[in-house]
């Protein structure tokens, strides 16, 4: 943990990491890696494709491109150089709760780097010419996931399976990004774009007192209401397809389970690994490696702050779709039955080694602490999370997945034909 | 960081740079063959034996190689390219020596019947999955116009009907031509064991056969043609260009890296601020390939429908203006700045680094530290590039595009 040069108090002091609280309330946290030479911070600002009110959607993604196009006393072209200039990997993403803005660079330049991301977060020029650039390269991304489908059905599955508008497409909806006003983004900019509001997390080498004071001079001034909650509505159809004259069907499949801060979270993680970790996994065995279904199936954890569910892809030719989503729907359902030890040993070192293998990166850890502190309120050190799994039992996972079976699917195709839903015959695609 | 090497007799080259502070390791399997390497009726061999290289030995099945890698919470996978053939993995440092005997095992493959034939199946899938991809289809279409008639123009994956046609034996003969220890190298990075590593390797690999491999070597210009594709179910035009460029083995392919930078990166060059930055095109960017013996500056553009004229009007353009005045010293240093940082993140990492020690030794030959890599960017200088852009002329390329059928686009 680094204290040098701490001039400004800690509201808690953590053994394996740093974390400040600002008096506004902006969350500054710190991840401290040994043997690197590199920094990377991020800022998750609470302005995702769900905390846009309702006709806007896309309005997320138009923020994400209209912040660089000029900030203080720098044009576009200014800002984007200052930021090349220092050697910076950016990092732009739209989810459902975030826009997630941050960079990668040789330690020397973090200083710099968060100076010049200031400006872009409190003093973006937000020129309604530019504006118009960014809406229509919104519009073009919208059009360009037509021409992957891959991708297209998994952010559709998403919208269908979260009660409406927690999964609302981060990308958005061409229609309503065509009735976007600049004025009206803007103030939706200036509602959700609060640093006090904001987390913000660094890891690698840097020195945190003076992060904090940095942060402090840049945001300290901002202050702002909480949020309005959102009030979640009815989750989507059960089953849409998507008509598409490709190669393949692209089956997207999703069922809920327990929360991040639920006591069965390692469980549902072990579970899904055992489903869907490795390449002796039982999805892949089964549909690939025993039929030669799919050159690609796979299933993760997926979870929001309020929900959760199990995400699966399975692509495959149109005569081996409906064989392909019964195979993988009897995997779900049987998951509990022949639990092995060793599937379970299997499972356990997947997941705790690739935790190992991305806590090396500056990159990935800075994202990891703030996505922790959005979903629990705390960042969990690795050693509790590596323990949590090892307490993991066949025992306990059947007791859980007696408790939340994964027997409920939200089921998306995109292709030429609909499948037939296995558990649901007669009903039409949506 | 420590460089380690050893040579076997038989030419097996073993390769590591130690890193004590990492919490990884990674190794890999490095076999100097892709789709350049194989003969035009067995078009996707190498990709296809990469894969059956993973259905086992004669004392392993499929399903006992995957346990046997999940066990150790490896992140192993394996890649084809148009020149090499790669098998890795990531580690924690207690697994390494483990999953290096399992991968050296399985280069002798037992290539079962049942096995290839479920494994076509599977590689059928991965083609029809490619073919839903039109980014990716544009390069493959645009690759083989440029190359047309050169080994460098081969697909990796090879076409239905050759995949559907390929047997045991000639996936036998081609790895017993190929998989040869003085075609391959191993590689390790990271937190390991040189004495240990080394000797395993040795221990396992010395009773392998040597023989004459060869490779068509040679610079290729590219044949400068244009072509378009109409066709169903697509929303976007997507563009590929292919310039000519320097070899892996050629120093200027520092100055080639740079200029793609220049010209390409997804932010601040050429091509962001006449084509992104003002919504003409999606996306827009080049890259360097560096390979055996030449090399190719290749450039993805994506579109909406109707704009492809004009964004290959606008690149038109830039390159012109590219050829006639030339870059400036800002954007130079820029591009040092992005590209330089980009490495040090990348080799952060023992994955990343592997990658970059593996691939210097097998083109050059010599074990070169990210001190030296960034020394010899650094040192690159405006006269420098601006002398490439004309020898290559920069105003010549191959262009292919792919766009919606007439009224079947959304």
């Amino acid at each position: 943990m680094h204290t040098a040069a701490l001039r400004v108090p800690f509201s808690k002091v953590m053994p394996t990491h740093d974390q400040y609280i600002m008096p506004n309330g902006m969350v500054v946290l710190g991840q401290p890696m040994e043997a690197v030479q590199t920094a990377a911070f991020v800022f998750m600002l609470p302005a995702g494709s769900s905390r846009m009110p309702e006709g806007t959607c896309g309005a997320a993604n138009v923020i994400a491109d209209w912040l660089f196009r000029g900030a203080g006393d720098m044009d576009s072209r200014q800002l984007c150089d200052a930021l090349d200039g220092l050697g910076l990997q950016r990092y732009t993403a739209v989810d459902h709760t975030h826009l997630t803005i941050g960079a990668t660079m040789e330690a020397s330049h973090l200083h710099q780097a968060l100076g010049l991301y200031g400006e872009v977060i409190s003093r973006p020029w937000l020129d309604p010419e530019q504006f118009e650039l960014a809406r229509q390269l919104a519009i073009d991304e919208v059009k360009a996931l037509d021409d992957d489908p891959q991708e297209k059905v998994l952010l559709e599955l998403k919208e269908r399976f979260y009660p409406y508008p927690l999964g609302r497409h981060p990308v958005g909806r061409i229609d309503q990004l065509q009735s976007l006003q600049a004025q009206h983004v803007a103030s939706l900019l200036g509602q959700h774009i609060r640093p006090s509001r904001a987390i913000f997390g660094v890891a690698g080498m840097y020195d945190f007192g003076q992060v904090c004071d940095q942060l402090e001079a840049l945001f300290g001034q901002d202050s702002t209401a909480g949020p309005e909650p959102i009030r979640p509505g009815p989750v989507g159809p059960r089953y849409t397809h998507i008509p598409l004259e490709s190669a393949q069907v692209h089956i997207g499949l999703m069922t809920p389970t327990v929360g991040p801060a639920d006591p069965d979270y390692y469980h549902a993680r072990v579970t899904v690994s055992i489903l869907s970790g490795g390449m002796s996994s039982r999805l892949f065995v089964q549909v690939r490696e025993k039929r030669g279904l799919c050159y690609a199936v796979n299933a993760r954890y997926h979870c929001l702050k309020e929900a959760a569910g199990i995400i699966c892809y399975a692509g495959t030719t149109p005569p081996h779709a409906q064989q392909t989503l019964q195979i993988i729907i009897d995997q779900f359902r049987g998951l509990s039955q022949g639990l092995t030890d060793s599937e379970l040993d299997r499972a356990k070192a997947g997941l705790k080694s690739g935790l190992i293998l991305s806590s090396e990166s500056s990159t990935r850890r800075a994202a990891a602490i703030c996505t922790d502190y959005h979903l629990l309120g705390r960042v969990r050190d690795l050693d509790q999370i590596k323990a949590a799994i090892d307490a993991v039992t066949i025992e306990g996972i059947q007791d859980f997945l007696a408790r939340h079976p994964f027997d409920d699917f939200t089921v998306v195709t995109i292709g030429p034909n609909p499948v037939e839903l296995p558990w649901d015959h007669g009903i039409q695609a949506a | 960081m420590e460089f380690k090497r050893h040579k076997l007799d038989n030419g097996l080259q073993i390769v590591a740079e130690l890193n004590p502070s990492a919490k990884s390791a990674a190794v890999g399997l490095f076999i100097k063959t892709g789709a350049r390497d194989e003969p035009d009726r067995y078009s996707g061999i190498s990709h296809f034996l990469e894969h059956m290289i993973f259905k086992g030995t004669e004392r392993l099945d499929a399903i006992a190689v995957n346990e046997a890698f999940d066990r150790t919470g490896a992140h192993f996978n394996a890649f084809t390219t148009e020149e090499n053939t790669v098998y890795y993995a990531a580690v924690l440092p207690e697994y390494l020596e483990q999953v290096t005997a399992l991968w050296i095992e399985l280069m002798r493959p037992a290539l079962r019947s049942g096995d290839l034939e479920l494994e076509r199946q599977v590689i059928l899938q991965e083609i029809a999955m490619y073919k839903d991809q039109p980014d990716r289809q544009v390069l493959e279409q645009c690759r083989s116009l440029h190359y047309d008639g050169h080994p460098c123009g081969k697909i990796v994956i090879g076409t239905d009907k050759t995949v559907s046609s390929l047997t045991a034996d000639q996936i036998r003969s081609y790895l017993q031509q190929r998989y040869v220890p003085n075609n391959m190298i191993v590689a390790f990075a990271g937190n390991l064991d040189w004495d240990r590593c080394c000797g395993l390797v040795e221990a396992s690999c010395s009773q392998w056969q040597s023989a004459d491999t060869d490779r068509q070597v040679g610079h290729f210009a590219g044949t400068m043609k244009s072509q378009w594709e109409d066709r169903d179910g697509l929303s976007c035009e997507h563009i590929c260009l292919m310039h000519q460029a320097v070899s892996a083995q050629d120093q200027r392919r520092f100055m080639a890296a740079l200029l793609a930078s220049i010209v390409g990166d997804d932010t601040g060059s050429r091509y962001y601020w006449h084509l992104v930055d003002n919504a003409t095109a999606l996306s827009a960017t080049m890259q360097y390939w560096p390979m055996d013996g030449t090399g190719a500056l290749c450039s993805y553009l994506s579109c909406r429908k109707g704009m492809a004229r004009k964004v290959l009007e606008v690149t038109e353009g830039i390159f012109e203006d590219l050829y006639t005045k030339g870059i400036g010293q800002q954007e130079l240093e820029r591009a040092k700045n992005k590209i330089i940082s980009a490495l040090v993140i990348r080799d952060e990492v023992p994955m990343g680094r592997l990658i970059d020690i593996a691939m210097n030794w097998l083109y050059l030959g010599q074990y070169r530290t990210i001190e030296q890599e960034v020394r010899d960017l650094r040192s690159v200088t405006v006269e420098d590039i601006n002398r490439l852009i004309k020898e290559l002329d920069l105003r010549r390329f191959t262009s292919y595009v792919l766009r919606p059928a007439n009224g079947k686009g959304n």
